[in-house]
């Protein structure tokens, strides 16, 4: 029991931490893409600080507090079911559509926060995420029957069991389709450029983050640092391979192994986002509806249809 | 409950680290953010961003002379930002006037309506001077002499007083309401 909670917290410690560098990086990698020096790649979590240290906070009433937390805590249950290596809390339930909904909850709890804050701004941001977050859904369940019509399994961790022996996912072509229309989807699931629609900096405020200031704005950069870590997670677990080390003999050497292998895998994951983000520009919201069930949903449909072959 | 003044002194490292910029840019001063942001003077560099949000920021920029009207809107957006923030003017307008000294609809000195923290003269700054005065704003948070915000909270009644005798007693009602027979009756005349 106890052995668990320390698992958990160390868990999320470690997912909060490389979140922090991972946003980072993405600044970084930005600013270098611009020709510019950028922030030092610690530079989310002295924000985090500083934003835990304002001096006021302005509320507007439960929900507007209980969004926050509650997105918070998704992300953390998400963080639990996905296999990160051997190491896991409750792995065996891991299921794909499970995590799948999970990832997605944490915008719900933004969307009920943006909402009771009565600003108009994060009203528009609030449909145009919902939106999003509809039109994802195609690609993102074909992809997903791809994956279980192939592995003949939902649970995330026998898929990465069954990559050990049968090799990446992505090598084989129906999952290869699924994994370029996951991918795609990934992208606004990061709130990345193509389809940053729902925050759309500039073009209407922050959208559903217009009114969050202070410790509210800080602790949804947590869940944010936390929500880059699952997600780019769960890709490399399901496309890439995961990583179960085993070559060791010491089951310490093992782990540090599996964790390095498998932050290779994120930052690539991570990295073709940047790439993507940097040089194209914003979508609107009817153009990212139509594409969303145009060609991703066409090539995740291909693939769960070879897939089922 | 833990005594947060021990933290004080990581905390301010970090509010020096990380001072997100609002977008608001008034006057001629607006063409010299840009280039503040790109490549050449890359700001980010410091932590420093643009942010459009007026919940979000800790540092204001004045970007130049300030209208009446534009005041009301400065004075709102300063107002919704909690609390340790920052207001840098910059140009010679916000400082006394500038060149519109004798205008009858820019006002002269921008330290009577909100509390500045660090002027720089100069019409308009080069980004550099802009720069040097975001470091001289960072050693003044460091050491704690950067108070604008408690500033006016401890002398509220002198800035309001002086908020009043220019845009009259009841402005943001009057702000509001503004547009309200406008929408009814699109014939009416607006009155200020
Ligand atoms: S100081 Fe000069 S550049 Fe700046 S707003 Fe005034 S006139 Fe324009």
């Amino acid at each position: 029991m106890f052995g668990t909670f320390l698992k958990a917290l160390l868990i999320i410690l470690y997912a909060t931490f490389v979140g922090f560098m991972f946003m980072g990086i993405i600044r970084k990698v930005t600013a270098r893409i611009h020709r510019r020096i950028g922030p030092p790649i610690y530079q989310p979590i002295i924000d985090t600080i500083k934003f835990l240290s304002k001096k006021e906070n302005i509320t507007h009433g439960i929900i507007y507090d209980f969004g926050i937390i509650f997105a918070l805590g998704a992300t953390i249950l998400a963080l639990m079911f996905i296999p990160l290596g051997s190491i896991s809390i409750m792995r065996a339930y891991g299921d794909l559509i499970l995590i799948t909904f999970l990832l997605e909850i944490p915008m719900l709890g933004i969307m009920f926060a943006a909402m009771s804050s009565g600003n108009p701004y994060a009203g528009i941001g609030a449909q145009r995420a919902l939106l999003t977050l509809l039109a994802i859904q195609v690609p993102l369940g074909f992809a997903i029957v791809a994956l279980a019509e192939f592995y003949g399994t939902f649970s995330t961790y026998e898929i990465v069991m069954a990559q050990q022996t049968s090799g990446w996912s992505i090598f084989h072509l129906p999952l290869l389709l699924a994994a370029i229309a996951y991918d795609i989807v990934l992208q606004a699931m990061f709130g990345k450029e193509p389809f940053d629609i729902m925050i759309a900096p500039g073009e209407i405020s922050l959208g559903p983050m217009v009114e969050f200031g202070g410790k509210h704005m800080g602790i949804l950069q947590i869940q944010h640092a936390m929500g880059l870590f699952a997600e780019t997670l769960f890709f490399s677990n399901i496309f890439l391979g995961g990583a179960v080390i085993t070559t060791f003999s010491s089951p310490i050497l093992n782990t540090l192994a599996t964790l390095a292998v498998l932050l290779v895998k994120q930052l690539a994951v991570l990295l073709i986002a940047i790439f993507v983000s940097t040089i194209f520009p914003r979508f609107t919201i009817d153009q990212a509806a139509k594409f969303y069930w145009k060609w991703p949903t066409i090539i995740a449909a291909l693939g769960a249809i070879l897939a089922s072959l | 409950m833990v005594d947060w003044r021990l933290f004080e002194p990581l905390f301010n490292w970090a509010r020096k680290k990380s001072l997100w910029i609002v977008s608001f840019c008034t006057g001629c001063g607006g063409i010299e953010m840009p280039p503040l942001m790109t490549s050449r003077y890359d700001i980010e560099r410091f932590g420093i961003i643009p942010d459009p949000s007026p919940r979000q920021y800790d540092l204001f920029l004045i970007t130049g002379y300030v209208t009446p009207k534009t005041l009301k809107r400065i004075i709102i957006t300063y107002e919704m930002a909690p609390d340790p923030k920052w207001v840098l003017a910059h140009g010679s307008c916000p400082l006394n006037g500038g060149i519109y000294w004798d205008s009858y609809n820019a006002i002269k000195h921008l330290d009577k309506y909100i509390p500045v923290d660090v002027f720089i003269a100069g019409c308009m700054p080069r980004p550099e001077a802009v720069l040097d005065g975001i470091h001289k704003l960072m050693e003044m948070i460091e050491n704690g002499e950067a108070d604008g915000w408690k500033r006016y909270k401890e002398n509220y009644e002198w800035y309001r007083k002086n908020q009043e005798e220019l845009l009259g007693e009841g402005w943001r009602e009057k702000e509001a309401r503004k547009w309200i027979p406008w929408l009814m009756d699109k014939k009416k005349e607006v009155k200020e």
